[in-house]
């Protein structure tokens, strides 16, 4: 059976059923996106995957308890995977100050959606390369500065006084950073407060 | 309680990076105020896409081989659960029987709803549909069905809308659709009092088969009626486009 055109909460129903193939097509179509974010989260590509099989297994066997009515399959997958990735840092005790999270980022005026691979549900793609589009152009217009900020605490989970520690700057200066950052962001997707 | 608004921290509460005596202070205050909740739903949507700009990195391909070797077998299905009795011959897919027997075990969360548009997935034509339908099987007393018709353009179309009870949430299933291209995709209508609101957009593979998940702000049995338009890729507000299928609740 080709699983390749069902959409998200399908495939999570039938993985929640034990259909193994369908979290191969659910590895297919997101696999990517979640090494990806692993990776900047921790620099180490041996530490990606084993985050990436990670966040499968634990998709896996939690299938059932995902409720549509909390959110997208989409945002399930990467809210684990940040904190899964977050976690693998912290349990380590040293977050690799070597490895700076950065942000892939658009300017305006780059309209092609990121190529996608294979067929696979149309919907549910074309949703997320416009999505992404959308975010980097907006990541785009932050200064470098609240970019660095916000990509070490959202990736790296640094709070406020890590932050401060490791930027070398008054706290109360790293705290206004995060908070324009996320305002600027809100109102550039066209957010509602 | 508006002095002390937590505003300046709601940002930071959203990422999940204030200390924890912060955030403490940060979730009992959102408890008793809605403008402060308000404003964490807006910065959730933010943190909600922000992993969508991770650096694009591709993974390893063995991966994926090494993840599918590794899942450990689910106790979901265990030769010692009995089937239930079927009424239909063995068909090429006997796992339907399993996936019945298994719905008690599912989380409360999964509404029979889904769980029927899995027996339909799995069944993969109308006509094996039909026959579950007709199964006496004591989830079929717990969810409504809706047949839907193909226009008279396409007679061959055919649809079947599966929801709870309540209809809180529903699965449409099609058969025999024109497959579109890719300016162009099938629009589910949910049409009550003549106003008619969008159920979702969906594709079909090449054997015309397609599926749709539907959750509606009020409950689908409250829809009067149902239809399928073909409209532009994306969708529309209101319907636009040739009808290829229709139905009543
Ligand atoms: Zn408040």
């Amino acid at each position: 059976m080709n699983y390749s055109t069902y959409d998200d909460y399908s495939l999570i129903h039938l993985v929640a059923l034990a259909e193994e193939k369908a979290l191969g097509a659910l590895y297919d179509r997101y696999g990517k996106l979640v090494y990806s974010i692993a990776l900047n989260s921790v620099g180490d590509a041996g530490l990606a995957e084993e985050i990436t099989q990670d966040v499968f297994l634990r998709i896996w066997e939690k299938a059932s308890t995902y409720q549509p009515e909390h959110g997208k399959v989409l945002t399930w997958i990467t809210s684990i995977t940040r904190h899964r990735a977050i976690d693998m840092l912290r349990r380590r005790s040293a977050r690799p100050e070597t490895v700076q999270p950065g942000w892939a980022v658009e300017e305006e005026g780059a309209d092609d959606p990121p190529e996608m691979a294979a067929p696979e549900n149309v919907e549910d793609l074309v949703d997320l390369a416009q999505q992404q589009q959308r975010v980097r152009k907006a990541l785009a217009q932050l200064p470098q500065d609240q970019q660095k900020a916000l990509a070490m605490a959202f990736f790296q989970g640094y709070s406020h006084s890590e932050l401060a520690l490791a930027l070398g700057e008054p706290l109360g200066t790293v705290k206004t950073r995060i908070r324009l950052g996320m305002q600027k962001l809100r109102a550039l997707l066209e957010i509602e407060a | 309680m508006s002095e002390n608004h937590v505003i300046d921290l709601i940002a930071a509460y959203a990422l999940n990076i204030l200390e924890a005596d912060e955030a403490q202070q940060v979730a009992s205050h959102l408890a008793a105020c809605s403008s402060c909740a308000t404003e964490l739903q807006s910065y959730l949507r933010v943190v909600e896409q922000l992993p969508l700009a991770a650096p694009d990195a591709n993974p390893p391909a063995h991966l994926k081989a090494c993840l599918m070797s590794q899942l450990p077998k689910k106790q979901n299905f265990t030769a010692a659960e009995k089937p239930a009795p079927m009424h239909i011959a063995p068909e090429k897919r006997p796992w339907w029987q399993t996936l019945l027997q298994a719905l008690p075990t599912l989380s409360p969360a999964w509404n029979l709803a889904s769980a029927v548009l899995i027996l339909v997935l799995s069944a993969s034509n109308l006509f094996l549909w039909q026959r579950i339908k007709q199964l006496d099987h004591p989830s079929s007393r717990h969810f409504i069905t809706v047949d839907l018709q193909g226009s008279p353009s396409i007679p061959s179309a055919a649809g079947v809308l599966v929801m709870d009870e309540q209809g809180h949430a529903g699965t449409l299933v099609v058969d025999g659709l024109p497959v579109l291209d890719n300016s162009k995709t099938y629009q589910l209508w949910l049409i009550r009092d003549g106003a008619r609101t969008s159920g979702g957009v969906f594709s079909v593979d090449s054997l015309g088969y397609g599926s749709l998940w539907i959750t509606s702000q009020i409950p689908l049995t409250r829809y009067d009626s149902f239809g399928v338009t073909i409209e532009p890729a994306g969708g529309s507000p209101g319907p636009t486009g040739e009808k290829v299928l229709g139905g009543e609740l």
